[in-house]
């Protein structure tokens, strides 16, 4: 993967978790819920997190670019 | 409760350890196998971002708050997303100018000012400084709990009996041991870097652990934890968005404001900035930790709810509501009889404090040195006085780390339990978030001016001071708070924390706007109100453009300097600033780099002055070192339009470069194929004249004919040597030219009576197209017929033995005669067409080339085109090849 390409995708992957770990669209999780035991804001959240943890370690594992 | 020896104990030998790990990376550095040159290590250098606030503070958020401990690991998590872009192009400018500084960065980008780099110290010391005595704060609570109970709160007493003190010292020590042994210019501290890497694993395993035993040990799982707290009313709201105070609104203003603070913290923090971007080792590094870092922060994170909902369910039901959450990580072990866990927890709250104090020290102290001591201190020397001063900066530095240390222990001693150390680490990050404008508008945008940053910086920090620090002041007590419910004065208008009737945002939100868009503002108007200086503008291209200038493929940066300079006294500069060692290892490289035998002998042009003062940088910060070099050597003033001449002769040098590289081995390949050509005749001569010497008897048929072969071998080398010669001629413009009148029938004529016998040999048949007359061609005969029999032979090469065909082509018109060669050859591959015409260039695959000196073409094409004409091929492959040659009958009048 060339490092412009690797460049976007991470961009967009920043705006995208901006987006979704910011306010309005945290709210939706905030509803007193509960799943597997646990309450859906915060699982959400970490989900959310470790989501995008994996897809940045995709795109910066990923062979090519440096230069 | 746990005895207090132990404890000191646990503690001395935990710092211990420390001292034994940077020790060995030390060792291990100097003996060339780097521990650091990994990219774990690396991330987990980063963890220094989480100290003794994320250790203890994050739960005491979360237990008033829930989820609000969030936006400080989420914002920097979005950060590395983008440290790919960003961050490694930070890496590239510091290393690329010897950068070792956050102050020096601002500094260096904005035309080398000092007054910029001793705004931003300024700014980095005052906001860093209550984070310090925070730390140590920390260690100071977290010892009294473990050693007198829940409630003894810091007993006071003698400062001599203080043990925080003697930890205080004693990190003092271990920074100035390893951040400040020796003066490198690149500013790396390998065993320090080790030690930290360390002490984020304590860190992070001690808190997992707590989290692992008040889950599964106190309670049965997290969900029976969450399932508890949601059964109480007061504690239900913690599970959902609803602001701090009750509120049941979640205030998105402000989780954004905290997750920009936290993104912008975690890459302009001195810490950071001195992990991330002064110790990197590989710029390829970022990317492991782009994700890795983020995850640790996850990691650290993840338990910070259950153990704060579990305390608060625990002390409840034992009746202790009152325990305070900050020192839960603590308490609760020490309340359930784990006194082991408690001890490795406060050893991890103590890394996560250490771990933070030894690194702000060394960056503040390099910050301290380079930029407010040093410029004053050769301010009150002169600038003439010539007195070694390699060893001031390792000193300066070192007492600026006590006095950091000192200063820290201090403060917190007076301000103990004070509002003004709850808040501090929010307080912090936002002075430091002042840095964002001029260093991301600095590395992206080529307008910034020296100028505008001040401006830009200095309004925001004064904000900073009015909506933050002065407020959190008066909260403590230590002001009269009148001026904050009514404005000074009474101007209510000018209230700190409403500032111009501003409401609705926290207090934190509020200054964070008004300081980040007034900083903001100003940077870019101030800035675009007149067009760069010279200086500026040279800064900003080597910054914006880093990429472009360094890395594979570019040739050396630029050079924007112009004047005299003398080697004698630039090396006494650096005998004065790095040493004598030091001084005499770079002026030898120099000499040796460019082929002088003695240092003397050395130009002293604008790349040694730029070298020179480049490494001054790296010891005492690029304003300083530009002024010292500045104050020896006779610069000339530089203005725009000279910047973007260097950069356009910067550039053609390089492409000059490029092309005396691919010259040079042209010549090369050249000079071997003509040592191949001339070794294959001489080897036959040697042979014939040896069989001649060894064999007397030889009878005189035989010894006539090897004569003969040794003749014509010989012509066949001074043909060789003449056409390399008859090259160099026409090529330098010396060929001496004898222009007569040619009959061009009569010259194709002899040359193919000069060839029959060769077409004969190969089986190949000529014919030739002619009209029947054609005018006389003024122009050099024996040249001419060069260039036709360069074109037989070359087509006699290519044709297939025994059927080949060749067809000489005469047509003329009331501008030239034209003369085309064709052949049932092979063909020539259109890529190759372009060379053939070029000098050493043979057709023809490489392995299965004709013999030849691949001069006859090039040779030709000089006198085609001398005589005002032109060559060119036509060819397909498979179908043959077609050279033709026009030459005009009036050279003079020339065509476009």
């Amino acid at each position: 993967m060339s490092d412009k390409l690797r460049n976007q995708r991470l961009i967009a992957l920043f705006a995208a978790g901006w987006l979704a770990l910011n306010f309005p669209l945290l709210t939706l999780w905030d509803r007193g819920v509960s799943v597997a035991g646990l309450p859906l804001l915060p699982t959400a959240v970490f989900c959310g997190w470790a989501a995008l943890i994996g897809l940045a370690a995709w795109i910066t594992e990923a062979p090519g670019g440096d230069d | 409760m746990l005895s207090a020896p132990l404890v000191l104990a646990a503690s001395f030998a935990y710092l211990l350890l420390l001292f034994g790990v940077a020790h060995f990376a030390d060792a291990r550095a100097r003996a060339g196998r780097s521990m650091i040159s990994n990219a774990w290590v690396y991330t987990l250098s980063m963890g220094v971002y989480c100290t003794a606030w994320t250790y203890f503070g994050s739960v005491g958020r979360a237990a008033s708050s829930g989820l609000w401990f969030l936006p400080i690991y989420l914002g920097p998590t979005l950060a590395m997303l983008l440290a790919w872009p960003v961050l490694r192009k930070m890496i590239r400018i510091a290393r690329q100018y010897r950068i070792t500084s956050i102050a020096d960065f601002i500094a260096s980008r904005y035309g080398k000012s000092r007054g910029l780099a001793a705004l931003v110290t300024v700014i980095a010391l005052v906001g860093i400084l209550p984070y310090v005595a925070l730390q140590l704060k920390a260690i100071a609570s977290g010892y009294a709990l473990l050693t007198t109970g829940p409630g003894a709160a810091h007993a006071g007493g003698p400062w001599w009996r203080d043990s925080t003190l003697y930890f205080a010292l004693a990190l003092a020590g271990f920074t100035i041991a390893f951040g400040t042994r020796h003066l490198d210019t690149s500013e790396r501290h390998e065993g320090m870097v080790a030690a930290i890497a360390l002490e984020s694993v304590v860190k992070l395993l001690a808190f997992m652990a707590v989290g692992v035993f008040v889950c599964w040990g106190l309670f049965d799982s997290p969900g029976e934890i969450f399932a508890q707290a949601a059964a109480r009313a007061d504690l239900q709201p913690l599970l959902g968005l609803g602001g701090t105070g009750g509120d049941a609104r979640f205030a998105g203003g402000q989780w954004f404001a905290l997750t920009l603070l936290a993104m912008l913290s975690v890459i302009f923090l001195p810490r950071q900035f001195q992990v991330m971007v002064v110790e990197n080792v590989d710029e390829r590094h970022v990317k492991r930790a782009s994700w890795a870092f983020p995850l640790y922060l996850l990691l650290i994170n993840l338990f910070v709810l259950p153990i704060a909902l579990g305390g608060l369910l625990h002390f409840a039901s034992v009746g202790q509501g009152g325990a305070d959450p900050e020192t839960f990580v603590l308490s609760l072990p020490l309340a359930n009889g784990a006194h082991g866990l408690a001890l490795v927890a406060f050893i991890g709250g103590l890394s996560a404090a250490t771990g933070m104090i030894i690194v702000e020290a060394i960056a503040v102290s390099t910050m301290v040195s380079n930029d407010l001591v040093m410029p004053l201190l050769l301010r009150l020397r002169g600038r003439h006085d010539a007195r070694d001063l390699s060893g001031t900066p390792l000193a300066v530095r070192r007492v600026v780390i006590v006095a950091l240390l000192l200063l820290g222990y201090l403060y917190f001693r007076i301000a103990g339990e004070a509002y003004a150390l709850v808040s501090i680490g929010l307080i912090s990050f936002a002075a430091v978030a002042q840095f964002a404008p001029a260093l991301l508008g600095g590395m992206f945008w080529k307008g910034g001016t020296r100028a505008g940053a001040l401006a830009g910086l200095g309004a925001g920090f004064a904000l900073w001071v009015y909506t933050l620090m002065l407020p959190s002041i008066a909260k403590s007590g230590w002001l009269p708070t009148p001026f904050l419910h009514d404005g000074p004065f009474g101007l209510a208008l000018l209230r700190p924390e409403q500032l111009l009737g501003l409401t609705g945002l926290d207090n934190l939100t509020h200054a964070l706007l008004w300081s980040l868009l007034v900083n903001t503002g100003l940077y870019v108007a101030v800035s675009l109100a007149r067009a760069p200086s010279a200086r500026e503008a040279a800064q900003a291209l080597l910054f914006v453009d880093v990429f472009a200038r360094t890395g594979r493929g570019a040739a050396a940066a630029p050079v924007f300097w112009r004047g005299r300079a003398n080697v004698a006294v630039l090396q006494q500069l650096a005998v004065r600033f790095l040493g004598v060692e030091a001084a005499q290892r770079l002026f030898a490289d120099v000499a040796r780099q460019r082929g002088a035998g003695r240092i003397e002998a050395v130009a002293a042009d604008a790349q040694l002055v730029q070298l020179v003062e480049t490494q001054l940088a790296g010891a005492i910060g690029s304003a300083s070192a530009h002024a010292v070099v500045a104050a020896v050597v006779d610069e000339e003033p530089l203005a725009p339009a000279d910047i973007l001449r260097m950069l356009d002769e910067a550039s053609q040098v390089r492409a000059a470069n490029r092309q005396l590289e691919s010259l040079d081995k042209l010549k090369d390949d050249f000079m071997s194929s003509v040592t191949h050509e001339l070794r294959t005749p001489l080897t036959s001569i040697r042979a014939f004249a040896e069989l001649m010497r060894d064999d007397p008897a030889m009878d005189v048929a035989q010894r006539q004919q090897f004569i003969g072969l040794i003749v014509a071998e010989a012509e066949r080398l001074s043909r060789l040597v003449n056409q390399v010669l008859d090259m160099a001629k026409i090529e330098s413009g010396h060929g001496d030219w004898r222009n007569q009148a040619i009959d061009l029938r009569e010259l194709i004529a002899h040359a193919l009576s000069t060839t029959r016998e060769a077409f004969r040999e190969r089986g190949a048949s000529v014919t030739v197209e002619q009209p029947e007359a054609v005018p006389l061609l003024h122009a050099d005969r024996d040249r001419l017929l060069q260039v036709l029999l360069n074109l037989l032979s070359n087509a006699l090469k290519f044709v297939p033995a025994g059927h080949g065909r060749v067809i000489v082509r005469l047509t003329t018109d009331a501008r030239a005669a034209t003369i085309e060669v064709s052949d049932n050859g092979p063909g020539i591959a259109p890529e190759q067409q372009p060379q053939v015409f070029e000098k050493f260039r043979q057709g023809g695959e490489a392995n299965n080339r004709p013999q030849g000196t691949g001069l006859g073409l090039p040779i030709s094409r000089q006198i085609v085109e001398h005589l005002g004409g032109r060559i060119w091929l036509q060819s397909r492959p498979g179908q043959g090849a077609c050279f033709g040659f026009d030459l005009p009958w009036h050279p003079e009048e020339k065509h476009a």
